[in-house]
Order: structure tokens, then C-alpha cells, then sequence
């Protein structure tokens, strides 16, 4: 699987990749001749997971619910960094990720890759730049959000990290500035970026929820963060706020612009071993452009528990909530406009799970998820009940 | 005497012996190259270059942090008494710098002998060791 997914390496890709390749290895000779020591400071990393996925009643991530489950959830990715000088960082990831049989979407891409500059790095604070195709900083796990080392769970709370739209909220290519302010007692964290939207089929798919003939391409988008870390880090506070859009080229009177625009407030207490985590997040919806001018906005909460025990061991409870419409939450409106079922506008799910650092670069995990509503699973998929259950086994290996 | 008293007043002798043999252990401190001039560093610098979101030091010298294998027992006393957390926080906040391109992680070293020795050898170099441990070879840096 994962042979087949690195043949599918697409030229442009490689392009990427080789204009990426070459920046570093300019920018390294131009500084060896220097300072041969710059290369002391290339570092590889990289990781591997798969997952099986076993479910009850609907699909999630392939056949889930057929014979012995599914193996189409698969991430893989490595990176290279280096530090040509003092201040400046330059670092590029590929990453191949399967969630489901969508086609070619696991073929490997540039997940980031940029160009760090910290101009200020004093005792009271530090400054940077970062230019580049950029992760978002949404919420507390999205820049990371498919390295399954630093996942609770081996799924993400699906109310915020969802899969559908998760493009424009992953990564941008655009500009971003951040601030680091200590204080005598914390951190005050802040970094705002501006680009343009990164887009996908899956995107597309959920923009239009058919096969209308269209293209849609990213368009300027923002992002604003503040986090404030009490201590090292035994409370922290942020909020995130983003403006994602998306243009539409597709037939007459169709609406023109795609936008998101969600707001989130995250909040967790660690007391080493044991934490508790929570998320609120409104989503602002909107087509405008042609004759729609339609806006919606979801909730998005969830609240988690995970401790650590027997020093490699962590065990998780979460219960996440999506609401995809704050005006409608039951879907009943949404059922009774003939447009759907009313469970498909909601998803509560009880999670239990389990992690195993076997070795340090070994993760091994578990988790069940007990969950009422559709909300958050594959539009194109039909048949779905209200009441569903999945078991997730996964491994994940790093260097 | 009665028994119950005995019970207890050995409970607390040993509980005291055992605080002091915890406190046996010499303190841990902060090292860096003799070249290196990282001046007065708070614990909220040494934090942010140990976890790897600051890059360089107060006098912009570049920053090249070393550290012991997450379950070195020394590694562990180092997170907790001098940075504040514990090493599989660090470890996450390694990881997601890491994996999102906007930090590396730290060089790590195999004994102590080979902290000392790369941090010695290392311009900007920063480590920890033992107190006792400590000779002319690396400068002890204190904490504010």
C-alpha cells in the first residue's frame, strides 16, 4: 500500500519537492563555504502509521463495517530542517495520508515548507517570520494533527479535526508573525498569518455535495492566534481565529465564494500526569456570489480526560459534540425540507482509548468510539444509521 | 511506649530517611561551552531554548541544546527541578515543533560522559551534568 501510494508520485509534486531542494542546497553552499558546521544541523524525521478500522452499521475511512474492517487509514511522512544561520530555520515535509478509497488523494504532497526567521531572542521575548506553505496554528493539535505521536487518540475529536473540509483549515501558503512575551508568571503567545487557502476533492466534494462541473481555488485567507501558557505549561488558553475562503468557478448563478470562518477557544490543565482538555468552536459557514447569499453556523465542543499510568501507558475519555447547524440542531428542519435525515446534522460521540509507548519510537493504540448522529462522516455516503460503534487498532513508528 | 506510637514514630524516621536519601543526589546544573557567553538566563529562556522554540541565546549565538535519552535519570531530574515539567511533555512539544516545521529537536546524547564531551566540543552548546560532575572543561550556569 505504501509502495503503491510513493509510485504514485505526481510530477508536480516532485517539482515542489525539487524547487524546495534547491532553495536548501543553495542556501547551504552559499553559507558552508563559511561555516562547514551549518551542516551539522540537518536533521531527517519522519513517521509511519496504519490503522484498522472495525465498525458498526456505517463506514468510516473504507469498509469499515464489511468482513474484517479497514485498512485504508495509512499516514506517512518525513522532513528535513537545517539552520543555515543563526536565527534562520528552513524546513520541508512530505506527507502521503489515506483516510478512506478516495482515489489519489494519498499520493505524497508538500505537507509544509518554509523559511523561519526569529529576529528577536531575548530573555523577555522572542519574534519570527515564517514564509512558505505554512500549518495552521487551529486549535491545540491542527499543525500536527497527522502525526499519531502527538495525537491523545488515534482520531482526532472529530467535531473540530474533521476530515471534510480539512484543507483550508490545514495549511496555507502565504506569511505568518509570531511573538513569544515571557512573563514572570507564563507565556503569552501570538502569531497571525495571511494566504492563501489550501483546497482538495474532498473539499469540492463538500462544497457542492454533487458532481456540478466546477474548480474551486484557494483565495486570500487569515488566521489569528493567542495562547497563554501559565507556568511550564500546566494551564494554557488560546484563542484561535481564522478566516478561510475558497472561489468557485462553476456554472451560472452558482455562488462564487466558499467562506470559514471559525472561532475556537481551547483550554487545558496538566498536572503531569494527568490532563484535562476542552474545545469550543463556532463555524461560520457562507456561499456568497451569483443568486446565494446562505450562511451557517455549527458548534463544535468536546471535553477530554487522559492519564498516564505505569509510565508508558495513557488512557483517554472524550465526549465530542457537533452541531452542524446552532439553528437547527436536531436536523428536524433540515429533515422536514426533504434534504436529508435529521441525525446527519448532529454527531455526539463517547470515546475510550488507549496508548502504549512500546519503545520510544514505537506507539501502539486503541480506542472505541460510541457515537449517535452522522455529522461528521462522508456526505457521498448514503445509507447511514443514527446509532454507530467503531473499534480503531493503530501502530505508528518514527525516526 | 505504646505499640501504635512505635508504628508510627518508625514510619516517620523512615519516611525521613528516605526524603534524605532523595535529597542525597547532588543538584543538577546547567552547562554550556566556556566559549559560550549566554549571560543572565531566567527560566522562562532556558525553557523556551530547551524545548526548542528559541533558537539562539540572549547575545544571539546560536543554540545547540544536548540532552540524555527521556528515561535517563539524570534527563528526568533535569525537566522537573530545573525546566518544570516532565520529560513526556517535553517530548510532545519536541514533536510537534518537530513535525510542523517550526523547531528541530534537540542532539541527543547516549551517557555523560558524552554530554560533557559534546557540549565542551560545541560552540553555543548547552547541556546539563551532576554538580560533582562538573570540571574545566564546561562553564556551570546558574538559573535566575
Amino acid at each position: 500500500m505504501i509502495a503503491s501510494a510513493f509510485l504514485q508520485w505526481s510530477n508536480q509534486r516532485c517539482r515542489y519537492l525539487y524547487v524546495t531542494a534547491l532553495v536548501m542546497a543553495t542556501m547551504a553552499s552559499s553559507i558552508s563555504a563559511a561555516r562547514a558546521d551549518v551542516f551539522d544541523t540537518v536533521q531527517a524525521h519522519g513517521f509511519l502509521s496504519q490503522a484498522l478500522i472495525i465498525s458498526r452499521h456505517n463506514d468510516f475511512f473504507g469498509p469499515s463495517s464489511k468482513d474484517a474492517g479497514s485498512l485504508q487509514y495509512t499516514e506517512v511522512g518525513a522532513n528535513v530542517s537545517m539552520r543555515p544561520s543563526n536565527n534562520l530555520l528552513v524546513s520541508a515535509q512530505v506527507l502521503s495520508r489515506r483516510a478512506g478509497d478516495d482515489n489519489s488523494s494519498y499520493e505524497p504532497r508538500l505537507d509544509y515548507g518554509l523559511l523561519d526567521y526569529q529576529f528577536i531572542t531575548g530573555n523577555n521575548r522572542v519574534a519570527g517570520v515564517q514564509i512558505g506553505k505554512l500549518k495552521q496554528p487551529f486549535g491545540i493539535y491542527n499543525q500536527t494533527r497527522d502525526v499519531a505521536f502527538t495525537r491523545p487518540s488515534i482520531l482526532l475529536p472529530q467535531s473540530i479535526y474533521f476530515d471534510r473540509t480539512r484543507a483550508p483549515a490545514l495549511s496555507s501558503e502565504g506569511v505568518s508573525v509570531y511573538e513569544e512575551e515571557h512573563l514572570p508568571f507564563g507565556i503569552l503567545y501570538f502569531q497571525a498569518g495571511v494566504g492563501k487557502a489550501n483546497t482538495d476533492s474532498n473539499v469540492k466534494h463538500t462544497i457542492w455535495n454533487s458532481n456540478v462541473p466546477a474548480s474551486i481555488d484557494g483565495a486570500l485567507s487569515s488566521i489569528g492566534q493567542v495562547v497563554y501558557e501559565h507556568g511550564p505549561g500546566n494551564i494554557i488558553a488560546a484563542l484561535t481565529i481564522a478566516d478561510a475562503n475558497i472561489d468557485i468557478d462553476g456554472p451560472h448563478g452558482a455562488p462564487d465564494r466558499y467562506s470559514f470562518k471559525p472561532i475556537i477557544m481551547s483550554l487545558q490543565y496538566n498536572h503531569g500526569y494527568w490532563s484535562l482538555t476542552g474545545e469550543y468552536a463556532l463555524r461560520h459557514q457562507s456561499f456568497t456570489g451569483g443568486s446565494f447569499d446562505q450562511s451557517v453556523v455549527g458548534e463544535s465542543w468536546y471535553l477530554q480526560y487522559t492519564q498516564r499510568f505505569l509510565e508508558d501507558w495513557q488512557w483517554l475519555l472524550r465526549y465530542d459534540s457537533l452541531v452542524n447547524n446552532r439553528d437547527d440542531p436536531k436536523g428536524k428542519k433540515f429533515e422536514a425540507d426533504g434534504r436529508g435525515a435529521d441525525h446527519s446534522q448532529f454527531a455526539r460521540d463517547w470515546t475510550l482509548g488507549l496508548q502504549w509507548n512500546a519503545t520510544p519510537d514505537l506507539l501502539l493504540s486503541t480506542e472505541y468510539h460510541h457515537v449517535n448522529g452522522t455529522g461528521w462522516l462522508p456526505r457521498d455516503q448514503d445509507v447511514s444509521d443514527q446509532y454507530w460503534g467503531m473499534f480503531l487498532l493503530q501502530a505508528s513508528w518514527r525516526f | 511506649m505504646p505499640k501504635g506510637m512505635i508504628i508510627l514514630v518508625s514510619v516517620v524516621m523512615l519516611l525521613l530517611w528516605c526524603s534524605q536519601a532523595t535529597y542525597a543526589h547532588e543538584s543538577v546544573v546547567l552547562i554550556a561551552n566556556p566559549s559560550t557567553q549566554p549571560g543572565n538566563m531566567t527560566r522562562e529562556t532556558v525553557r523556551a531554548i530547551f524545548a526548542m522554540r528559541q533558537r539562539t541565546l540572549p547575545d544571539g549565538e546560536a543554540a545547540h541544546v544536548f540532552v540524555l535519552p527521556d528515561k535517563h535519570p539524570l534527563h528526568e531530574r533535569f525537566t522537573k527541578e530545573i525546566l518544570g515539567v516532565y520529560p513526556h511533555q517535553l517530548r510532545l512539544s519536541w514533536d510537534r515543533l518537530v513535525f510542523s516545521g517550526t523547531g528541530q529537536a534537540p542532539n541527543q546524547v547516549k551517557s555523560i560522559e558524552e554530554m560533557r564531551q559534546r557540549v565542551a566540543n560545541t560552540p553555543g552548546g548547552l547541556g546539563y551534568l551532576e554538580k560533582g560532575a562538573v570540571d574545566d572543561s564546561v562553564s556551570v550556569f546558574a538559573v535566575e
